[in-house]
């Protein structure tokens, strides 16, 4: 065992037999108990393999000689064009046995140099230099009554491996167990200025005192600290299982447990550094992930000539490890108040992601109507619910705020200094735990008809509505103030003059603070109603004409209604002898009733009976010209174009063309939003011992938006006002252009059979601005420096070739080496600068950003025929 | 095995001597069944029979009016090969029991339909109910006949679906004659494979520098879209875009204390699921990406510039690594009831 899986331990040995046990018990018992299995209509894990089975690990069985059939020396294509493989060679397989048994053992190991922990390479893939399982796949079937079995397995290293077992008898029933690991990997040079990555709790170094850290002090840690790696892994254990009751009715259901276990970078505001050098503090922290989630599903189906039915459950139970991450600051806050102390608040919190349970029940009816037709309703209603603990709205200890007076104690003499103990307590809650719930509802109408072969009709109406349960409201009973803590406290340690104050209001001691006092509940509903046609003008030619209405009912939003009616015309040509053409254009229209930029009035202090306007007026929200973009008046055409050709018997050619052009109704905001992509690939099949195939691609996006800077914290929303100036107007356009190309060919050189693969992308993005004057700046120009117009550009290029050569060893072995050598390079602006440092100022960030890197993966595998 | 061998033999002779021999003729010198009449039909009729296909008929050819069913034995007298390769799949695996168990079963014309006329006349086309391109069959056929038996679960809603509008047949996808892929009997290697033949485009933007895990085989398009039908746009599996996420991101369902609208609503308003030249599937650079929406008073509406970089004079937060969310951690929700701002 330990030759097969290196590297693993013989305690992870126990732990991972264990789990595969488990497994395949459940699939045992299962079978007795009606467990079921996942299909292409049905939840994910529609396929399990590593990247040594699609790719790397392939290629030594070679296709069989005799072709595909005798009749024809040529492959035949699919309806729509085209072709079909040659099938591989098979095992014979004796019938007089009982049990016919085939199997494959492919292991081996494979040599990883270079950049060979490089995180951009290895983010799903993690190659190690070591013994590999590339394949065993051991089957057994009973011709006799159809019943097979077959246990399949690959094993990169112990993140990157799956054990699939299955049995059953065709026509009958299917039981399948697996067990997978998958690694991402996220960093390779995460530096960390805490202890206790991995776990809840991070603790500043030896060297680092909290909240008392100078900059210095700190970046001299994050130098002195070595890279680490960030990756999360995921191991999914599951059993599927279906079984014909009847020749009409069929039961399935699927059980599977996935658990995250790693860590990812994640942040830790102690307010802004931008504003105020030396003081604040951004923390980009590292979050520790460990949580696992139950998906249940499961149901019954009928399937008659007249009639069809299915009743089906899905539920899903996410469980986090953890109900909160608490982390340390190393930075001192002061505050802009004069003659004042900040205290010293250096604590930080996060309450991670909730545990929640959701079901779902969904039932469905379909009758056959006359004139080829068929009508189907469907009902469903779910519910997704948490009731985690709530954590307190602060952690410090002591104080928080602004010591004005120098006692050091909240008093009434010193009201911008608040104990931390009216805060740093679930008492301090207006309910424990979250309560919360969402409630979904669908109905669903379908009809076709056929009145004649040329023609077919169809109409569908839907009605999907999500409802929120119950809603937050921040109000704390300990002091009778509304709203909440901000940052940690660390605001209200700085900038209590903020208008959202220290984060929470008091009718008395700061009534014109405007801050959060509730949760939103985005309560939603959606009726789609569509009409279609499908017309087959005539044996070569085929148009549909699909027209779709669409209501969007939000609560909550800038919009209450938003109509999208769209059209869309199909057209399927097939007049050419080998050619096969399909295009449709899709025009969208979608515009909604009147467009409220402040729709969350109700959330906010500001509709408290004891809210006082300020002197110089309620902030406003935001500047009334915006509009957000998945609500904005929207004008969308989408074409799409695919051909295939056939230019020679043995050869296919398939074009694409896509184009979606998105115009937004926005004066500020998203503008426009343009995709265009288009493929060529060349597929080429003269004998079952030579193929080869090729592409091009080529994909552009491009984004504008316009913004504006605001002048000051003024009442006046309007575009062009006091508070939102011209002058601070601005424009960005992105731009990401990505060209691809690739080519495959294989071979049998007599019994050597040589593969390869090139693949090739480069990747660049341009962002652009303009501005009406520096005032819409972050930072003014300072006379030396200008802002210029446009980011560094935004690189990516992966340069990838493999090359692989199988030959047979005797009857039953084959041997397979193959190389694959890559080079990529990366620059992304937002990491400029961090190779030298990771900390600035009161900025502390843990990940590098992705490095480009240089990496050969050598590998042998044998082949064992079983 | 001598069976194998035999058959062999008669499918070398077949094709040499067919011109002098008729098929009919030859044909009733094979046994009834490929693997029926020895002693394993015995131990299969003691057990259960195979539900799945009980029902299995002689597929129905509106294009062979007449034409009689003529039996396994008579189509392998000249499609040895393609039935050699056929015996390693599941259908065969299941028609064969079937058909031993119940004679009455057919195992080739069950999808190809009865083939008497076919076998007179084989160059014909629509005489039997093929596949392929340029072989007679109407589209609508094919899949009318692999419906008959597969009708419902994943294929409820095929009938007006996109790919069955898009004239595609079940054999653009599928190729039951042999085992090409693991499961599915998909007629490329792989699910990813099979769906890149027409979208292309779409398993070209899995190579940007985000994207999941399709590539490395981790997952499947099949694994978010049902290609069968489905009544949610975009052929998902289930009924809105953040049910899909959900599926493997439970963690983002919530409900949150505080709910980030736009991610509420759905996922893909900010993220790009089949590949991105920005972090995480981001749809735009951050802090562009969040400034198409914020243009509250106070910082979230500055224009940056690369004056703002790590290696530029004014270092600034909120462009800086993962920008605004470096403070706006959150950003998918937050549980903490001093988290409306997702700081915490």
């Amino acid at each position: 065992m330990s030759t097969v899986f290196p590297g693993v331990s013989s305690q992870q040995h126990a732990s991972l037999r264990s789990r595969v046990w488990i497994a395949l018990a459940g699939a045992t018992l299962g079978c007795w108990s009606m467990w079921s299995f996942a299909e292409t209509g049905l939840g994910v894990d529609s396929g399990r393999s590593t990247a040594l089975t699609p790719l790397l690990g392939i290629a030594d069985e070679g296709l069989d000689p005799r072709g595909s059939s005798w009749l024809r020396p040529t492959a035949r294509r699919s309806p729509s064009g085209n072709l079909y493989q040659c099938p591989a060679r098979s095992a014979e397989t004796p019938d007089s046995a009982d049990w016919n048994f085939s199997g494959v053992l492919r292991v081996g190991g494979v040599v990883n140099s270079g950049d060979e922990d490089n995180a951009l390479r290895q983010r799903y893939v993690h190659w190690d230099s070591g013994l590999i399982l590339g394949l065993l796949d051991i089957s057994v079937v009973r011709p006799a009554d159809g019943s097979y079995a077959q246990f399949r397995a690959s094993r990169i290293n112990e993140d990157d491996q799956y054990y699939q077992a299955v049995f059953g008898r065709a026509g009958a029933y299917k039981v399948q167990a697996f067990l997978r690991e998958s690694p991402n990997i996220l960093s390779d040079n995460a530096k960390s200025i805490w202890n206790g990555v991995g776990s809840n709790r991070l603790t500043l170094i030896d060297g680092l005192a909290p909240g008392a850290s100078s900059p210095a002090q700190v970046a001299a840690a994050s130098a002195a600290a070595s890279n680490r790696m960030l990756s999360i892994r995921r191991e999914k254990q599951g059993v599927e299982f279906n079984a014909y009751l009847s020749p009409q009715w069929t039961v399935f259901a699927n059980v599977s447990d996935e658990q995250r276990r790693g860590e990812r970078v994640f942040g830790g505001p102690f307010y802004f550094n931008y504003s105020a050098s030396a003081d604040g503090g951004v923390l980009e922290t590292i979050k520790p992930v460990a949580d696992s989630t139950i998906n249940l599903k499961g149901g019954l189906r009928y399937a008659g000539n007249t009639w069809r039915a299915e009743f089906r459950y899905a539920g899903s139970f996410y469980r986090d490890r953890y109900t909160r991450f608490d982390y340390e600051s190393p930075f001192s806050l002061y505050p802009f108040l004069p003659n004042a102390a900040s205290a010293p608040v250096f604590q930080g919190q996060f309450a991670m992601e909730p545990d929640n349970n959701y079901h779902n029940l969904q039932a469905s009816v379909t009758r056959r109507l006359p004139a080829n037709g068929e009508l189907s309703l469907t009902a469903g209603a779910g519910r997704m619910s948490q009731n985690d603990t709530l954590i307190a709205p602060v952690n410090c200890q002591g104080v928080f705020g602004v010591d004005a007076n120098g006692s050091g104690q909240p008093e009434p003499d010193n009201p911008l200094l608040y104990s931390c103990a009216n805060w740093n307590t679930p008492d301090s809650l207006s309910r424990r735990t979250a309560d919360l719930r969402i409630d979904t509802s669908l109905i669903r109408a379908h009809v076709v008809l056929r009145p004649v072969d040329a023609l077919s009709l169809r109409g569908d109406l839907s009605f999907n509505r999500e409802d929120y349960r119950s809603t937050y409201l921040a109000l704390n009973p300990l002091t009778g103030q509304y709203g909440y803590v901000t940052e940690n406290g660390s605001q209200g340690s700085i900038n209590p003059a903020a208008p959202s104050g220290a984060g929470f209001w008091d009718a008395n001691l700061n009534p014109s603070v405007v801050t959060r006092i509730r949760s939103i509940p985005i309560d939603k509903q959606t009726t789609d109603l569509s009409l279609g046609g499908e017309w087959h003008v005539s044996k070569a030619n085929a148009l549909d004409l699909d027209m779709d209405f669409q209501r969007y009912e939000p609560t909550h939003r800038e919009r209450s209604q938003l109509d999208d009616l769209r059209s869309k015309l199909t057209w399927i040509n097939r007049s050419l002898d080998g050619l096969t053409l399909r295009s449709s254009y899709s025009h969208s229209s979608r515009s909604g009733d009147a467009y409220d930029y402040d729709p969350y009035v109700f959330a906010y202090s500001t509709s408290l009976p004891g809210y006082v306007v300020p002197p110089d007026g309620t902030p406003a929200y935001t500047v009334d010209a915006m509009r957000v973009y998945d609500l904005a008046d929207r004008i969308q055409n989408k074409y799409t174009f695919t051909a295939t050709v056939a230019p020679r018997h043995d050869m296919t050619v398939n074009a694409t063309v896509r184009a979606e052009r998105n115009g937004y109704a926005a004066v500020l905001g998203r503008q426009h939003s343009d995709t265009t992509g288009a493929t060529l690939q060349w597929e080429w099949q003269p004998s079952p011992s030579t193929s080869a195939s090729a592409y091009l691609g080529y994909d552009t996006s491009e984004l504008v938006l316009a913004n504006i800077g605001d002048q000051d914290a003024g009442s006046d929303p309007s575009l062009g006002g006091a508070a939102y100036p011209d002058d601070g107007r601005w424009w960005a356009r992105d731009e990401q252009r990505t060209r691809s190309a690739g080519a495959s060919f294989f071979h049998d050189f007599g019994k050597l059979r040589f593969d390869t693969h090139w693949n090739y992308l480069r990747a660049r993005g341009t962002t652009r601005y303009q501005f009406v004057t520096a005032s819409a700046l972050a930072y003014f120009p300072d006379g030396t420096r200008v802002p210029g117009n446009e980011f560094p550009p935004l690189k990516y290029a992966v340069n990838s070739l493999s090359v692989g050569v199988s030959m047979p060893l005797g009857s039953r072995f084959a041997l397979r080496i193959f190389d694959n050598v890559e080079r990529g390079r990366v620059s992304d602006w937002h990491y400029l600068g961090f190779d030298a440092n990771r900390v600035y100022d009161h900025r502390v960030y843990a990940d590098g950003g992705p490095q480009s890197y240089n990496a050969n993966l050598l590998g042998m595998l044998l082949s064992i025929a079983l | 095995m001598l069976r194998l061998v035999a058959w062999s033999a008669l499918g070398l002779f077949c094709q040499s001597s067919l011109a002098q021999q008729g098929k009919q003729d030859f044909a009733a010198q094979l046994p009834a069944s490929s693997l029926s009449g020895d002693d394993m039909q015995h131990s299969a009729e003691r057990l259960l029979p195979a539900p799945g296909f009980a029902n299995a008929s002689v597929a129905d050819n509106p294009q062979a009016v007449g034409a009689k069913p003529v039996g396994e034995s008579t189509c392998i007298a000249c499609h040895q090969l393609e039935a050699d390769h056929f015996s390693h799949t599941l259908h065969a695996l299941g028609l064969h029991a079937a058909s031993k168990a119940d004679p009455a079963i057919p195992v080739c014309e069950a999808c190809h339909g009865p083939g008497s006329l076919h076998a007179k006349t084989p160059t014909t086309p629509g005489l039997i109910i093929a596949y392929t391109q340029h072989a007679g069959t109407p589209i609508s056929t094919q899949t009318k006949t692999c419906l008959a038996c597969h009708a419902g679960g994943a294929r409820e809603q095929w009938v007006g679906s996109v790919h069955q509008r898009n004239d595609l047949s079940c054999s653009d996808c599928h190729n039951p004659m042999a085992n090409f892929s693991g499961q599915g009997l998909l007629a490329k290697n792989t699910i990813n494979d099979t769906c890149a033949q027409c979208h292309a485009d779409v398993r070209l933007q899995f190579g940007k520098q985000s994207h999941m895990p399709l590539p490395e085989g981790q997952i499947s398009c099949t694994d978010c879209h049902n290609p069968h039908g489905s009544a949610n746009k975009t052929l998902l599996k289930t009924a809105s875009v953040n049910e899909t996420c959900y599926e493997c991101h439970a963690e983002k369902r919530g409900p949150f204390l505080f709910e980030h609208a736009p991610v509420r609503e759905n996922c893909l308003t900010c993220h790009s699921p089949h590949g991105s030249n920005q972090h995480a599937l981001l749809v735009a650079p951050v802090p562009l990406l969040c400034q198409q929406c914020h243009t509250a008073q106070g910082h979230p509406n500055d224009l940056q510039s690369p004056l703002s970089l790590g290696n530029g004079p004014h270092p600034d937060e909120r462009i800086m690594g993962r920008g605004c969310l470096t403070c706006h951690a959150q950003i998918h929700g937050s549980n903490a009831p001093s988290g409306p701002k997702f700081h915490e």
